[in-house]
């Protein structure tokens, strides 16, 4: 009984943990640019494909069973050019709807999802099939009754070591004084001698790199990824962050393992659970907003008038 | 003795460990004026926001007509018969004149959902009267804004929005109209035709009130019956503008206390 | 195009050629659709496509000529209005028989009517809904179960497939009384997945694999699965729907002037352009966005019934998060609150990936793209809300 739960409890933190790597992404993008980046997900699920790539072309041209070292290549390679991926997408879209009516933006990065996810089906070979992605290790922990696959501590550890560096760079360095600055108020800090173009651009790759780390991670947990994946991991993400409330970090990690623990208890349950687990996370999402219209931890917007 | 137009005892709200307004009383009379005085922050604004259910008071309560509408959500509070403008004039730019006038009549107009589905002649023939009494009116307020009465809203200079808000509060035949700093953004001319607009609407409307928050002395002088003065939250002086501007209370709150001391 | 202003203020010019430009645009727009759907080759399609991009290019060039057309079909309404039903009821009879053209043709009136629906939100009270889609759902499977269950007739099953989604509808908007913006906008897509799901997992309503089997309807004895014959023409069963289909678009398009014309549209108009300012009108702002809710979900499901007898087969993927946001994308792309407009997103967005076809597979892409070139090009849609008139010389 003991292992089921400790089983339950990990599979609640690898979970949390990826939905947190999204999930941040929504929350900064939507604090420092006021934005809903809805094709976040779609640009995060990018990663796994350009990983799977790099492996390819390492396999082939280098070394035939490069193993682990490969992986991690591939996986660095991936967070990079996806967090570029995600500074080219604003600057060729999101940016020219900041002036715009918040559903303006909204409409377009929903279409742009569409158009990151084609791409996606349509540049990669074969891609309307789904790809059987390497996991990062199938080594497993014996803790006396408990099976802890290595990989499940991999990802803890990564999610937390990226959640403290992200911040830490918000809270105690320069750039992060200059984004927290934008975040406040876009006119003063340009005052400030801050070029806005410049924090939002970091603020998407920092996003979009996240984002990366966070799909390559859901990938190898199933085993496999599809050009479409990133559409519910997006939703999910989304989701994650606006439960905890928009704009706060510590309220997508929040938001994150919320949604985690409803998707966990729900498939550990319930018979059928894992066809009944969309149903239980939009309907926990339904209901926080009812009871707490701005999240849990989102500030109460007081009208001005 | 008539019953006052507007009744607000005890008035405070608090945002968190902040008393935004505390324990203000206010008396406006049928066909009174009343400018309400004091410096930045002071909390008049909110109080229009308390008395125009924006926001709900903590505790006190507030009477309009005998009535208690304490509480009462905003929508209510203005079909009851008070109505406001905005300090930031918040107008509904995207639609033309007499739209916005039109949108002032919601309360005096009765067409909902199936009246316009299933009896479109009806719902149309009151929508009608309704703009031709907005026409009517956009006319009497400025034959300037009357010209312009098919143009969006959101393309008017600031001193005819604020002449356009006040044609859309009285649309509403209110019983109590609170202005939130309407000469603001005004020259002095502007500012002569408004108090000029207010006094004819008040005769031509025998028991509208008036409530005005007002920083132009000129105008504070010269329009209101009354004047109360409120500073850090709480009411401290209200009477004849001649006999309060010589408060020392006042003075200080104005100028601060060194500067009324060497007064 | 300066006195063109001042013309406007002169008494009218001779009413020849305002029948003339009412006359040209109709017919000019109807045998420009009609190439369109039933153009193969794809030279045709594309050239089509430029002709229609032209079209808007010289609108946008020259915002005259759009109030010249305005004025016109406001100078003849009547007549504009009888060549309109004329041309809408002639038109299976030029589509050569093709049963494509006008399967196609359905589904965009079907389109047209969700985009309606949607606007009424959207578009008059910009208030963000997800969930058409579920709620044209929620109308195909209750009158499906309806028909396939108790042997209810269609005609029975339109109202009270109409009644259920618009419960459904009211208890999606009671949110809105505290929830705004992005935060409404996630409850109305976790409403829309939740539908879905359940939808997918429930036994009664057929699971992942749907309803099949639904029955076509029948009026005075002719069942819509007959093709028509008129006058020695013969007409594909699906002109059966499309009638039907056209109808319905009427009716939706008459609510949508009645709705937008009164007191109601007025209030909605100012809530999407300040609700807190329309608090202080006296309007109720929390029903009237409820009341949104229930319109929209009333008119799609509507849709909703006629498609799911028009197709027989429904399943679940018939009713996707992302066919709620296809049927934004039209409402946004046609022009916020323009009944005109509106329809034009819903057809150019569904005969557009159809027509694209020929590009296999890129069409997806390609929609993607041209949605994302047109939001920034044009962003107030093909054609924008235009001012009220109210009735009486102005």
């Amino acid at each position: 009984m003991d292992a089921l739960v400790a089983q339950h409890l990990l599979n609640w933190l690898v979970l949390g943990s990826i939905y947190t790597l999204v999930a941040l992404g929504f929350s900064l993008l939507f604090g420092v640019l006021d934005v809903i980046h809805f094709s976040h997900g779609d640009v995060s699920m990018a990663a796994p494909f350009v990983a799977l790539a790099v492996i390819q072309a390492v396999t082939v041209t280098l070394v035939p069973d490069g193993g682990t070292a490969t992986l991690i290549l591939a996986i660095l390679a991936a967070t990079l050019v996806v967090g570029l991926f995600g500074v080219l997408v604003d600057w060729l879209v999101i940016r020219r709807f900041r002036a715009a009516p918040a559903m303006m933006a909204l409409v377009a990065t929903v279409a742009l999802g569409t158009v990151v996810r084609e791409l996606i089906r349509t540049l990669y070979p074969q891609g309307s099939n789904p790809k059987p992605f390497p996991a990062l290790t199938t080594e497993v922990l014996r803790l006396g009754e408990v099976a802890v696959p290595v990989f499940s501590l991999i990802v803890i550890f990564v999610s937390v070591a990226t959640v403290a560096a992200l911040f830490w760079l918000l809270n105690r360095t320069p750039v992060g004084l200059r984004i927290r600055a934008v975040a406040e108020d876009r006119a003063v800090a340009r005052l400030m001698a801050i070029r806005p173009d410049r924090i939002f651009a970091i603020t998407f790759f920092i996003a979009s790199a996240i984002g990366a780390v966070g799909a390559v991670f859901f990938a190898s947990h199933a085993g496999v990824v599809r050009f479409d994946f990133g559409v519910q991991l997006g939703l999910i993400g989304f989701s994650a962050a606006v439960i905890g409330g928009l704009g706060s970090m510590q309220g997508a990690i929040l938001g994150s393992l919320l949604i985690a623990g409803v998707d966990t208890t729900v498939q550990m349950t319930i018979p059928d659970g894992a066809s009944y687990r969309l149903v239980f996370i939009f309907a926990l999402v339904i209901l926080v907003l009812v009871l707490k219209p701005s999240g849990v931890l989102g500030k109460p917007v007081f009208e001005k008038v | 003795m008539t019953r006052s137009a507007l009744q607000v005892t005890n008035l405070s709200i608090r945002f968190g460990g902040l008393v935004a307004v505390a324990d203000v009383d206010l008396t406006l009379n049928p066909s009174e004026v009343l400018c309400i005085i004091g410096p930045n922050g002071a909390g008049k604004s909110t109080l229009f926001n308390l008395i125009s259910g924006i926001y709900r008071p903590s505790s006190g309560k507030v009477e309009l007509d005998g009535r208690d509408i304490t509480g009462w959500p905003a929508h209510r509070i203005a079909a009851a018969g008070i109505a406001r403008t905005f300090q930031s004039s918040r107008l509904f730019n995207d639609l033309t004149l007499v739209d916005n006038v039109v949108i002032g009549m919601h309360t005096r107009t009765r067409s909902g959902v199936l009246d316009a589905l299933l009896r479109p002649r009806k719902a149309r023939a009151e929508l009608t009267e309704a703009a031709e009494r907005a026409t009517e009116l956009i006319r009497s307020i400025s034959p300037h804004l009357y010209a312009r009465r098919h143009m969006l809203a959101g393309a008017l200079p600031q001193a005819d929005r604020r002449r356009l808000e006040i044609a859309r509060a009285l649309a509403s035949e209110p019983k109590v109209i609170m202005l939130d700093e309407p000469s603001s953004g005004m020259d002095d001319r502007d500012t002569d035709a408004l108090m000029a607009d207010v006094r004819r609407v008040m005769a031509e409307r025998p028991g509208l009130s008036f409530l005005i928050i007002e920083h132009d002395m000129r105008l504070v002088a010269a329009l209101p019956d009354r004047v109360a003065v409120i500073d850090y939250g709480r009411k401290i002086a209200d009477g004849q503008f001649a006999e309060v501007r010589l408060m020392p209370r006042v003075q200080e709150a104005y100028l601060g206390q060194k500067a009324a001391q060497h007064a | 195009m300066a006195n063109h202003e001042l013309s406007l203020a002169q008494p009218r010019p001779a009413t020849g050629p305002d029948l003339a430009i009412v006359a040209g645009v109709q017919l000019g727009g109807a045998a420009l659709l009609g190439a369109f759907l039933l153009g193969e080759k794809t030279a045709v399609v594309v050239a089509l496509l430029a002709v229609m991009g032209a079209i808007f290019a010289l609108l946008q060039l020259r915002p005259g000529l759009e109030e010249r057309i305005v004025s016109a079909f406001r100078a003849q309404r009547r007549p504009a209005l009888a060549l309109g039903v004329g041309i809408v009821l002639a038109y299976p009879f030029f589509m050569q028989g093709s049963s494509y053209a006008l399967h196609l043709l359905v589904i965009a009136l079907l389109y047209s009517v969700l985009a309606l629906a949607l606007n009424f939100q959207l578009g008059s009270a910009n208030i963000p809904n997800f969930a058409t889609g579920a709620s044209y759902g929620i109308g195909a499977y209750t009158s499906a179960l309806l028909a396939l269950n108790f042997g209810v007739s269609f005609w029975l099953t339109l109202p009270v497939a109409a009644v259920v989604a618009t419960i459904f509808g009211f208890l999606l908007g009671f949110p809105s009384m505290r929830t705004r913006e992005s935060y409404l906008a996630l409850v109305t897509i976790a409403f829309g997945i939740v539908v879905h799901q359940l939808l997918n997992n429930f036994s009664w309503t057929g699971g992942p694999n749907g309803l099949v089997g639904i029955p076509a309807p029948t009026i005075f004895g002719h069942s819509f699965a007959q093709p028509i014959e008129v006058l020695g023409f013969r007409l594909p069963s699906q002109a059966n729907f499309y009638y039907l289909s056209a109808a319905l678009v009427a009716l939706s398009i008459l609510s949508a002037k009645r709705l937008h014309d009164s007191r109601v549209g007025l209030a909605w108009n100012a809530l999407r352009a300040d609700p807190l300012a329309a608090r202080c009108q006296g309007i109720d702002v929390v029903w009237y966005k409820m009341l949104a809710f229930g319109v929209d979900a009333f008119l799609a499901a509507f849709a909703g019934t006629i498609y799911a007898f028009y197709v027989s087969y429904i399943s679940p993927d018939n009713f996707t998060f992302l066919v709620s946001v296809t049927i934004m994308t039209m409402v946004i792309v046609g022009g916020m609150d323009n009944t005109l407009g509106v329809i034009l997103g819903a057809f150019l967005l569904t005969l557009l990936p159809e027509k694209l076809r020929i590009f296999a597979d890129y069409r997806l892409l390609f929609v993607g793209v041209i949605v994302i070139l047109f939001l920034i090009l044009r962003p107030q849609g093909l054609f924008p809300q235009r001012p009220r008139h109210y009735g009486g010389p102005q």
